[in-house]
């Protein structure tokens, strides 16, 4: 286990540095040069060229990338140029609260979604089954953004239930912060839903069918420590690495969701500093995103070995 | 030896029943692929003509789903949308296909190296947060539509890789394949008739799936601005552009949405179809 | 449901007083039918099946596959699943129908009273949870043990069935053990809640031979110690003699035999059981005969049966027999047949194959240049070189050392277990995998570089027979077309003319020609073997590895499929390698053998040597470890191994961990001396040849005179 996870480290490092090369790149081809945005609209070329000689601009792009990345070592992820800040604090605001929704959503998916799975497979093709797979299919049917705008329509301004839009720090209470979080999570939920329950089915269907499950009904095992303690365990593994993954992209922002309801996370910044051409901006965000969803995928297969004796202890042995 | 059922001398040749779900799917699917084709002719209305007379007009019989800010109207919209949405999806598709297949296929079959290198490559690719890798593309020059295909072609190369490498590997362990081998075959004739056959069906599946996730995304990108561009009726820039407005004229939104959630089910139940159907347990015996 | 033909009191009194010179059946099993129904229809599993198991008494439940003998077993555990359903009938234990009771009164029942062990140890066990908690889950539902108690319990029963460290194994995941010791900690589940019955289905049909004799040793001491009464499902007829004191054979879901084993195995009286016994591959040293065998397959059924269900395939049937379905008749000592034929038949053996022994083999060539020449091959697997110093591997050995030739016109078989790297030898000599050292010459040229070059006219001459019938056939293409493409490769450019080809090929292994427009799944395990042989015949080969290629066939079709291989090596002077784990199976067909273990070949030798002593105590173990029916002879003092095994690739005798005749630390450091004997019998063994030949034979029936060569 322990080599595995340095393994998966160390490969997590080259993809990272790989990765800061592409997005260091494929940004510098963007309209619209960091100098001229400075020194504004009608400066002269004078004084654009001696922006860009302070700022490095007129090196090579391979040492421009040596100070960037360097940077990025050093924990300094440069100034914003439109919000005129550094750009780590931000950043790091910005992943917290998309944080927060990701916790809460993946939370709420796991409970229902692995739920109903579970009951769509026990009562599999009966009434139950034919009712969860319906839901599911409504729920990705649609995209987020139109549930998003049907919920903020209903909750929002018809029945004014809860806020539309925005966020409220936990600072200003329990009720203002969970209130702001429902219809993004909702909406989360919905999108994701469908996915986490039909992926739980169709594994617990198959682990139902095994011989142990059967063994374990032959030694005269009630169904429901079958189902939860046999069968269960087994049938979760695919559903794990799937919450895990899911988990990094809300994390990284889910930019349609999060613009519908002016949620001030990672989504939102990135789409903000697209808008605004704010170049250090996208790739200090586009590199944290990715970096977060890397993690994420990480640890979806290092639970997925944690979970699983089989792979756990063929690592300790090797 | 388990008591598993032998096959049996069986009249043969039954064509197996249509599943359900494939007929569902087609009848979902019909009219959309007629409004894509001749939305323009069957339009009511131009899908661009203003008329500030008749702006946010609630469904009626003049305009069956009532009629946007700009006093356009919105099932004419929709209809015409309906090409730039269903292309989008399948375009896309189609593109990950054409790059993620031969990939695949080389990966799986030759390995060593060159599969080890496709398979890396892939692995940054995948390291992208989907739409991220969208936005990444788009961010770099002004949107256009064409470009939206292209970066969601991109965003599911890797999953075809992965899929038909996988697929072929386990082929490749087959042991009709060492059959082939032993029989002396060019590796040419083995992927092409021994490998590609047993891959496209779930390829086919897979596809389905695909544009389903490419339409959404596809209309995603739309929505923040990065897709389809105005005046353009795309369903997802529709629904973007209905969002101000959707406390006073829901029904702008609805129309595009009701077709966005038709065309998603209908292709999911398609592809469930074709799973049964192309399942080769399902052609006889069985 | 309940269609059951008398009418019972809902609950029958659990002990009858009735004073018989008997005591009643444990579980009496009655007019029991079972039908499968999906969408298509439904199919009759079980028909009117009935049996009796009397206290401490093992039964044999014996059938091929589609007998429905799981059927009837998970019938009575009541785990049918599946669209199963039991139609009538009635199944009494203790005197009480289960059918009657409710499905919580019938789990409770499960496991504590009536206990089960199934076929395939490697995945009965939950991969998730440890194995003591699993075999503790029993005692804690049925007993009310608190987990502690339950604990402790545990380490008593693994204790009993022969596991050394029983604390380690019940700490351990099932993937941490061996099969032999998965199927031993199931035994143990099954034995915790001390059961009155066992129902015992194929458990040691996934094991090796030397695994298996040691599981059902432990069987028969347990069932013996404990007063346990069980029903013992399996297809292997030597299995069952020796666990088993009754048996009821099953065929197409009607029970056709019932009686004590020793006489149904030894004067069979139905037809059928006449032509299963038959059909059993024996050891024996004459490679020349031929195995009777049963044509046909298994008839589907839908409803009751209309006539007898073995008519179609019975050399005795009348008319009779094809319009009127056959009644049980029991004589007073308990013994029944389903025939009606059955006392006309009683000295009539079954057919023996005809006409193939008159055929004169062709003269062996032992002069001539071998066709195969394998030279100190060796192949590791999963070797890998990385910059991640962890990441490194030395690799698993596989094969360590091999070398041995194959003539032309010859049978050379290669038995072995899992793990022996009998199937690596045969892919390596197809140049499937390359060696990692080591050379195989074919007809004098290197095969390897040869076929790495792109030479693939070598390649077409040396073919292979799989295991896997199903798998080893495209499913998207018809017989014909898979047929079609050695032709076409060999550049036989007329359509039609390949397609007569196609047809004499099938014709000439026993198929009608129709079959080339057939698909794979339309046809029986069988038929496909037989498609598999005819495709691997297209190229028009001079050798062929048949790589366990009867394993996966019944008993009756293997036999069948054995003559068919015998056949084409006398017609057309094919080579095979015949690789397999079972030894009977090889004693017909083969002329020289190799014994593998662990990579290396501990015995080699003509068919007639190896057979009798001097024995490598691998091969004497092996031998030992065979089945046999009762009318073949005195059983010799069987042998058993140790369920552990070292792996290979270290220093000394790759033996040594298991052997029972270890002469001490020579055997762990040092690679065994290779002792020779004139007529090209090898053993590799640090014990003098002397002391090894004072050893009795396993089989003192082949007499020492027939050795052909």
């Amino acid at each position: 286990m322990f080599a595995y996870t340095l393994t998966r480290l160390v490969y997590l490092a080259l993809v990272l540095a790989v990765m800061s090369v592409l997005i260091f790149l494929v940004t510098q081809a963007m309209p619209g040069d960091v100098a001229s945005m400075i020194a504004g609209q009608f400066a002269s070329k004078e004084v654009v060229d001696a922006i860009a000689v302070k700022l490095g601009l007129d090196q090579p792009l391979i040492v421009q990338y040596g100070h960037w990345a360097a940077g990025i070592l050093r924990g300094d992820l440069g100034r914003s140029l439109v919000l005129e800040q550094p750009i780590g604090p931000i950043l790091m605001e910005a992943l917290a609260r998309s944080l927060v929704l990701a916790v809460v959503a993946l939370f709420v998916v796991a409970v229902v979604g692995i739920g109903l799975g579970v009951l769509a497979a026990v009562r599999r093709g009966k009434l139950t089954d034919q009712l969860v797979s319906g839901v599911s299919y409504l729920g990705i049917a649609v995209p987020d953004f139109f549930w998003a705008i049907v919920l903020v329509l209903v909750f929002g301004s018809y029945m004014k239930l809860l806020p539309t839009g925005g966020y409220a720090p936990i600072t200003d209470g329990f009720l203002p912060w969970a209130s702001h979080l429902v219809l993004p999570v909702v909406t989360l939920v919905l999108m994701l839903l469908a996915r986490i329950a039909r992926l739980t089915r169709s594994s617990m269907i198959d682990v139902l069918q095994t011989n142990y499950v059967k063994f374990a009904r032959a030694k005269g095992m009630p169904e429901s420590v079958v189902i939860l303690r046999h069968a269960l365990k087994n049938a979760l593994l695919p559903t794990i690495t799937v919450l895990a993954i899911d988990f990094g992209l809300i994390l990284g922002g889910v930019v349609v969701i999060e613009t519908i309801f002016s949620y001030p996370g990672m989504g939102r910044l990135l789409l903000f500093a697209i808008q605004r051409h704010d170049l250090p901006l996208i790739q200090a965000t586009i590199l944290i995103v990715s970096a977060a969803y890397c993690l994420a995928n990480l640890t979806a297969d290092l639970l997925y070995a944690f979970v699983n004796p089989k792979i756990r202890h063929g690592m300790r042995a090797s | 030896m388990t008591d598993a059922t032998p096959a049996q001398s069986v009249p043969r040749r039954q064509l197996p029943p249509l599943p359900v779900s494939l007929l569902v799917g087609i009848v979902l699917l019909a009219p959309l692929v007629v409004a894509a084709v001749a939305g323009s002719w069957i339009a009511p209305y131009p899908y661009d003509e203003m008329n500030i007379m008749s702006r946010l007009q609630p469904p009626g019989a003049e305009f069956w789903f009532g009629t946007d800010e700009f006093g356009r109207d919105v099932f004419s919209r929709t209809l015409v949308g309906t090409g730039s949405s269903l292309v989008m999806g399948v375009a896309a598709t189609a593109l990950s296909l054409l790059a993620g297949v031969p990939l695949g296929l080389i990966a799986g079959y030759k390995g060593g190296r060159a599969g080890e290198a496709i398979m890396r490559a892939m692995d940054v690719l995948m390291s992208f947060p989907p739409i991220l890798l969208g936005i990444l593309v788009l961010a770099v020059t002004p949107p256009a539509q064409w470009k939206a295909i292209v970066a969601i072609g991109i965003v599911y190369v890797p999953q075809v890789v992965r899929l038909t490498r996988a697929i072929t590997l386990e082929l490749m362990q087959e042991e009709f394949i060492t059959a082939a081998r032993l029989r002396g075959e060019s590796a040419a004739y083995i992927l092409f008739h021994e490998i590609l056959p047993n891959i496209w069906p779930p390829l086919v599946v897979e596809a389905s799936l695909r544009v389903v996730f490419a339409i959404l995304l596809g209309a995603s990108l739309s929505f923040i601005g990065m897709g389809a561009q105005p005046p353009s009726s795309d369903w997802g820039l529709m629904i973007s552009e209905a969002r101000p407005f959707v406390e006073q004229a829901p029904w702008i939104a609805l129309c595009p949405g009701f077709a966005l959630a038709t065309a998603v089910i209908g292709i999911n139940l398609l592809g469930d179809g074709l799973r049964a159907l192309l399942d080769p347990r399902n052609t006889g015996a069985h | 449901m309940m269609t059951a033909p008398q009418a019972r009191p809902a609950v029958p009194p659990v002990v009858s007083p009735a004073i018989a010179p008997e005591p009643a059946p444990l579980l009496d099993v009655r007019g029991l039918t079972i039908s499968y129904g999906n969408a298509r229809g439904t199919l009759r599993a079980a028909s009117d099946v009935s049996f009796a198991i009397r206290p401490g008494e093992v039964m044999g439940l014996v059938g091929e596959s589609g007998s429905g003998k799981s059927t009837v077993a998970m019938a009575i555990l009541d785990l049918l699943g599946g669209g199963g359903r039991v139609d009538s009938g009635e199944i009494l234990f203790d005197g009480v129908d289960l059918r009657r009771l409710s499905p919580s009164e019938r789990q409770a029942l499960r496991g504590d009273r009536i206990a089960a062990v199934f076929q395939d140890p490697f995945t009965s066990l939950n991969p998730a949870l440890t194995v003591g908690h699993q075999i503790a889950e029993p005692l804690i539902q049925h007993k009310g043990l608190s987990p502690r108690q339950a604990a402790a319990r545990v380490q008593d029963l693994l204790a009993e069935v022969g596991i050394r460290d029983p604390r380690r194994v019940a700490a351990a995941y099932p993937h941490e053990l061996s099969g032999g010791m998965q199927q031993r900690a199931l035994i143990a589940t099954a034995l915790g809640c001390e059961p009155k019955l066992l129902i015992l289905d194929e458990p040691t049909t996934a094991l090796d031979v030397t695994v298996e004799a040691r599981i059902i040793e432990l069987l028969a001491k347990l069932c013996d110690s404990h007063r346990l009464s069980a029903l013992f499902v399996s297809h292997n007829l030597g299995i069952v003699n020796r666990i088993c004191q009754t048996v009821t054979v099953l065929y197409g879901g009607v029970v056709v035999e019932t009686g004590q084993t020793g006489r149904v195995l030894s004067r069979p009286a139905h037809p059928y059981a006449k032509g299963l016994v038959a059909a059993l591959p024996r050891i024996t040293a004459e490679r020349r005969h031929r195995l009777p065998s049963i044509p046909g397959t298994v008839a589907k059924l839908a409803g009751p049966p209309a006539a007898c269900v073995f008519a179609p395939r019975c050399p005795f049937a009348e008319e009779t027999c094809r319009s009127q379905p056959q009644a049980m008749r029991t004589d007073e000592g308990g013994d029944g047949v389903r025939c009606w034929k059955a006392d006309a038949l009683a000295g009539t053996p079954w057919p023996d194959e005809d006409a193939a022994s008159d055929r004169r083999p062709r003269a062996a060539q032992p002069r001539s240049a071998p066709l195969v020449e394998v030279d100190h091959l060796r192949k590791i697997y999963g070797a890998s070189r990385s910059i991640l110093p962890w990441l490194r591997r030395a690799g698993t050995v596989a094969v360590e050392d091999v070398s041995f030739t194959v003539g032309r016109g010859e049978v050379v078989g290669v038995v072995g277990e899992s793990g022996s790297g009998k199937s690596t030898i045969g892919r390596v000599l197809l140049a499937l995998t390359e060696p990692s050292a080591g050379t195989v010459t074919f007809d004098g040229a290197d095969l390897t570089r040869q076929i790495g070059s792109g030479d693939q006219t070598l390649r077409r001459r040396a073919q292979l027979v799989f295991q896997n019938s199903a798998a080893s056939l495209n499913p998207r293409k018809t017989v014909g077309a898979a047929m079609d493409r050695p032709l076409v490769l060999a550049g036989r450019a007329d359509a039609e003319e390949r397609r007569r080809t196609v047809a004499s090929l099938l014709t000439r292994v026993g198929l009608p020609a129709a079959y080339a427009d057939r698909y794979p799944h339309e046809l029986s395990g069988g038929e496909r073997q037989r498609v598999n042989i005819a495709r691997a015949l297209a190229t028009d080969p001079d050798f062929v590895v048949c790589d366990e290629a009867v394993s996966a066939l019944d008993v009756s079709v293997q036999a069948n499929i054995l003559n068919l291989l015998a056949e084409l090596r006398d017609e057309m002077g094919l080579s095979y390698l015949f690789i397999t784990h079972d030894i009977a199976v090889v004693s017909h067909i083969a002329d020289r053998v190799l014994v593998v273990y662990g990579g290396t070949i501990c015995e080699e030798g003509p068919i007639g040597r190896v057979l009798r002593p001097p024995y490598h105590p691998y091969t004497e173990a092996l031998l030992s470890a065979v089945p046999r029916l009762a009318e073949d002879g005195q059983e010799a003092p069987r042998i058993l191994l140790e369920d552990a095994a070292t792996a290979p690739g270290g220093r000394g005798c790759v033996f040594a961990g298991r052997c029972p005749r270890k002469l001490g630390t020579v055997c762990d450091e040092q690679a065994p001396p290779v002792h020779e004997t004139a007529d090209g019998h090898r053993i590799a063994c640090h014990i003098p040849l002397a002391t090894l030949a004072e050893r009795a034979a396993v089989f003192p029936e082949l007499a020492d005179g027939d050795t052909r060569h």
